[in-house]
């Protein structure tokens, strides 16, 4: 499996290389999801990667706190019942003491179910290998396609020069 | 338990009794001077006045096997509560040794372990078999002689009879020349602590905190007061 | 004079692969205590908590005092990185990896004073809920089983919270690296690749752990409070122990920060990353804090005096006028006099100033701390028990071995990870950079969005 990419200097590029390519996506014969973007930092504000905004995670954590909240109330509520012992005439089942535990297992829910949205969404860990290039490190954006059919080269190529590439590279995917 | 300070003549009797019966050791003058001696019941000794009148007071201080005890909900382990008859049981396998009940108790009645306990030769022979030797780590307190009480409960079960007043006794109640402890059932109107306990000079030590102590001190009668001569 | 992307992966990934003497020397000499530190516990294991100067009644005091200066140590990451990062402040970002490190070593610090100050540390594990054939269970109203859980959180949130935006970094140095070192690069970095979609993912968990992480070290150095204020003790059974801990907590921990982060900059060579400004910036915040502390402290004070209750009050004077005298106002001068000239005045707010004000509020704090706890337990109601206190050898060796833990895991961590977060300074270099809160596809433009200048450009 090849992977046919370019490398620009700035957002802009890259985001012009991007529409280009999902543009002639049907007429080349390829999936735009067949079209990788790498890049040593967030780029906020272009639709590249805003178009991955999603308020599923924050849905998520709000669920994995009601989960931890209703943990921690049954582990304290039940064992304080099954074994009820008196200490310094308080209640079995005091509701402020309990609150408190119950609060922390809110917390920890909502973060450990944080966690794991992030390494699902990310598809992390990833065994499979990054496609990666030497100058993403010094700022530039990696755009191209995986596996291009043959017959689409040489039109890919001209695209992705237009954008306003510096390079035009190939490599075995994934390499790293 | 009812403290009659009127009698107490600071003996200390019971100290010595309280140590004898529940196995208490003696940490030694060194770790004495450092503030470490256990004295489950201690006699708190108070000057008044100056020289040429000074005027001492005796108070013997025990656990107070308090209703709403400070130092039982904050024990991590379950190591410090109350007992359906009403003590306050500390339960020495389970304490981890925070220190948080002593910390807590506003009448410094517990004490901690800082080595393990030795009794030089041959006063281990003369350790209380039915009691525990706690280990280093261990908080430890005054249980009113529960080895007593248990026993003679187990012993008027087994008769198939309720208890009497005075069937038990704490060691120190036991030992003391003046009366001045009485021991026995609040639940029990008839009991003499019941009786004692209903006095019109009865306080609680540290009352105004809320911890509903179950030791009544009988306070010293008006005429001994400096005013009256 | 910006700097290149080139120029900052390289600066920042410097110190990883290269080590200089005076690191293995300042490793030494943490390793050198750390082991001091593990010597004297064995001996305290062996022969029990005697060794300590603790006693009746005063039956915590440096262990205590170690647990709460090193959990309110760790309470300087969380404000920096969670709090400035949701007010979306951008100079905090050469800071963020230093403050959340701190946090994470300060709470594994201070997490185990707890387990090895008890009197059978071996049953520690008594404290995790767990079913078991002995017939133990914690206490759930107890604050020491609060603490557990509390501390536990927040161990995990930090962590996490630590190591999510360190992933990209990994990357950075997996791609830079090889041989043996890119192999552990490419597990820690979990097989990061950059695509848009991963950078989208990570920041928006980054903003639900910072808006979670703020409650939760709030609520754990208010618990911490309420191993104190829960009780009876006169002098410690006070409402304002929340926030007053809170508030030392941040206090203390802002000044660490900007000790750690004054080391890196001769050691790392950061000077270009850990500019004046952000000292400037930690330095007004930390006069703040000063502020703050002394408000409290007054206010504390105040009311215990003018209540004039005789249990309080016996407390109130061992502090002000007999023998924890000296180290009260000590702690005063430390924490209030000498910080706030310096802190309050911009010529002052340099690097060496704020710097020397941090040295005075850490020894001040931890002052603080030692103060709250030992006066109240040395005499509590009843007269006749009244004590003292006197550390022995033991408790110094372990004190002076926890500061000696937290710098060796620190250096330990500047070896192995960037200091400074190689993506989020990439990022600062961007013409319109911050994180704005995500946007719906429906929603988004193209339009650029512009903020205002650069903070990190004003000081050049």
């Amino acid at each position: 499996m090849k992977v046919l990419y370019a490398l620009y200097p700035g957002p802009d590029a890259a985001q012009d290389a991007v529409d280009s390519l999902r543009a002639a996506a049907a007429d080349l014969k390829f999936d735009a999801k067949q079209i990788v973007i790498v890049s040593g930092e967030p780029h906020e504000g272009y639709e590249f990667t805003d178009s991955h905004t999603t308020s599923a995670p924050y849905r998520w954590a709000v669920l994995g706190g009601i989960c931890g909240g209703t943990c921690g109330y049954l582990l304290t509520t039940i064992s304080q019942k099954a074994y009820p012992l008196v200490t310094g005439g308080m209640s079995i089942t005091p509701v402020w003491t309990n609150g408190i535990i119950v609060y922390e297992m809110t917390m920890l829910g909502a973060i450990l179910t944080t966690l794991v949205t992030l390494l699902i969404g990310a598809g992390l860990p990833n065994f499979k290998g990054v496609i990666t290039d030497p100058e993403i490190a010094t700022g530039k954006i990696l755009v191209g396609v995986v596996g291009p059919p043959e017959s689409s080269q040489p039109e890919l190529e001209k695209r992705l020069r237009q954008a306003g590439a510096t390079q035009i590279k190939y490599a075995s995917a994934p390499n790293s | 338990m009812v403290v009659d300070l009127d009698r107490c003549t600071g003996c200390e009797a019971c100290v010595v009794a309280c140590h004898a019966e529940n196995n208490v050791p003696t940490v030694g003058e060194d770790q004495a001077a450092r503030g470490r001696a256990m004295h489950w019941i201690r006699v708190e000794r108070y000057w008044e006045g100056d020289f040429p009148n000074p005027r001492v007071r005796f108070q013997p201080v025990l656990c107070q096997q308090c209703d709403d005890a400070p130092c039982e909900p904050v024990c991590p382990t379950y190591a410090s509560y109350h007992t359906p008859e009403g003590l306050n049981a500390q339960v020495y396998n389970r304490c981890i040794g925070t220190r948080f009940c002593a910390n807590a108790c506003p009448y410094n009645v517990r004490f901690f372990n800082f080595y393990n306990p030795a009794w030089d030769k041959p006063l281990d022979l003369q350790l209380n078999p039915d009691v525990s030797v706690r280990s280093v780590g261990v908080m430890e307190k005054c249980t009113f002689c529960v080895q007593r009480i248990k026993s003679a409960e187990i012993q008027a079960e087994a008769e198939k009879r309720d208890l009497k007043d005075g069937e038990f006794n704490t060691a120190c109640a036991q030992s003391c020349a003046s009366k001045a402890l009485v021991f026995g059932d609040l639940n029990d109107p008839n009991s003499e602590v019941s009786r004692l306990d209903r006095s019109h000079r009865a306080t609680k030590l540290l009352g105004e905190l809320g911890t509903k102590p179950n030791v009544t001190y009988l306070e010293r009668g008006s005429w001994q007061d400096a005013t009256n001569g | 004079m910006q700097r290149t992307a080139e120029q900052i992966e390289h600066d920042l990934l410097w110190p990883i692969f290269h080590t200089s003497r005076k690191y293995w020397i300042a490793v030494g000499l943490a390793t050198s205590l750390v082991l001091a530190g593990v010597a004297a516990f064995g001996y305290q294991l062996y022969a029990g908590i005697g060794v300590w100067g603790i006693n009746s009644p005063v039956f915590w005091a440096f262990d205590i005092t170690n647990f709460v200066f090193w959990i309110g140590i760790s309470h300087a990451g969380t404000l920096i990185s969670a709090i400035l990062r949701l007010c979306n402040a951008t100079w905090r970002r050469p800071v963020t990896r230093c403050a959340e490190a701190i946090t994470v070593f300060a709470i594994l610090i201070g997490g185990m004073v707890p387990l090895c100050h008890i009197g059978r540390p071996w049953l520690a594990f008594w404290m995790i809920p767990y079913p078991n054939q002995r017939g133990i269970w914690p206490n759930f109203r107890s604050p020491l089983a609060w603490d557990f859980f509390a501390i536990s959180t927040y161990l995990t949130g930090s962590c996490i919270f630590l190591y999510l935006p360190t992933i990209p970094d990994f990357a950075s140095v997996r791609d830079a690296a090889t041989g043996f070192r890119k192999k552990v690069y490419r597990a820690l970095a979990l097989g990061w690749q950059g695509t848009p979609r991963q950078w989208q993912r990570l920041e928006i968990a980054m903003h639900i752990m910072a808006i979670a992480i703020v409650p939760v070290a709030v609520s754990v150095h208010t618990i911490v409070s309420w191993d104190f204020s829960m009780t009876l003790v006169p002098m410690w059974h006070s409402s304002i122990f929340g926030p007053y801990f809170v508030v030392g907590a941040i206090f203390s921990g802002i000044a660490a920060l900007i000790l750690a982060m004054a080391l890196l900059r001769k050691l790392l060579r950061l000077e270009e990353y850990l500019k004046p400004i952000h000292f400037n910036n930690l330095g007004k915040l930390l006069l703040t804090m000063s502020l703050l502390w002394f408000y409290f402290t007054f206010a504390e004070r105040m009311t215990a005096w003018y209540g004039n209750t005789p249990s309080e009050m016996a407390v109130f004077w061992v502090s002000i006028r007999q023998h924890f005298a000296p180290l009260f106002w000590i702690m005063v001068f430390c924490n209030f006099i000498i910080p706030m000239p310096i802190l309050a005045s911009k010529r002052l707010r340099t690097v060496t100033g704020t710097a020397i004000a941090s040295c005075f509020i850490v020894v001040g704090m931890w002052i603080e701390r030692f103060l709250i706890i030992v006066p109240a337990l040395d005499h509590k109601f009843l007269s006749y028990s009244w004590g003292t206190y006197r550390p022995t050898w033991v408790e110094d060796t372990l004190m002076a071995a926890s500061f000696g833990a937290m710098a060796l895991l620190y250096l330990l961590f500047t070896k192995f990870v960037p200091m400074v977060s190689v993506w989020e300074m990439k990022v600062g270099l961007q013409p319109h950079p911050g994180f704005p809160l995500p946007v719906p596809a429906e929603e988004q433009h193209h339009s650029l969005i512009l903020e205002g200048p650069l903070p990190t450009d004003v000081a050049e």
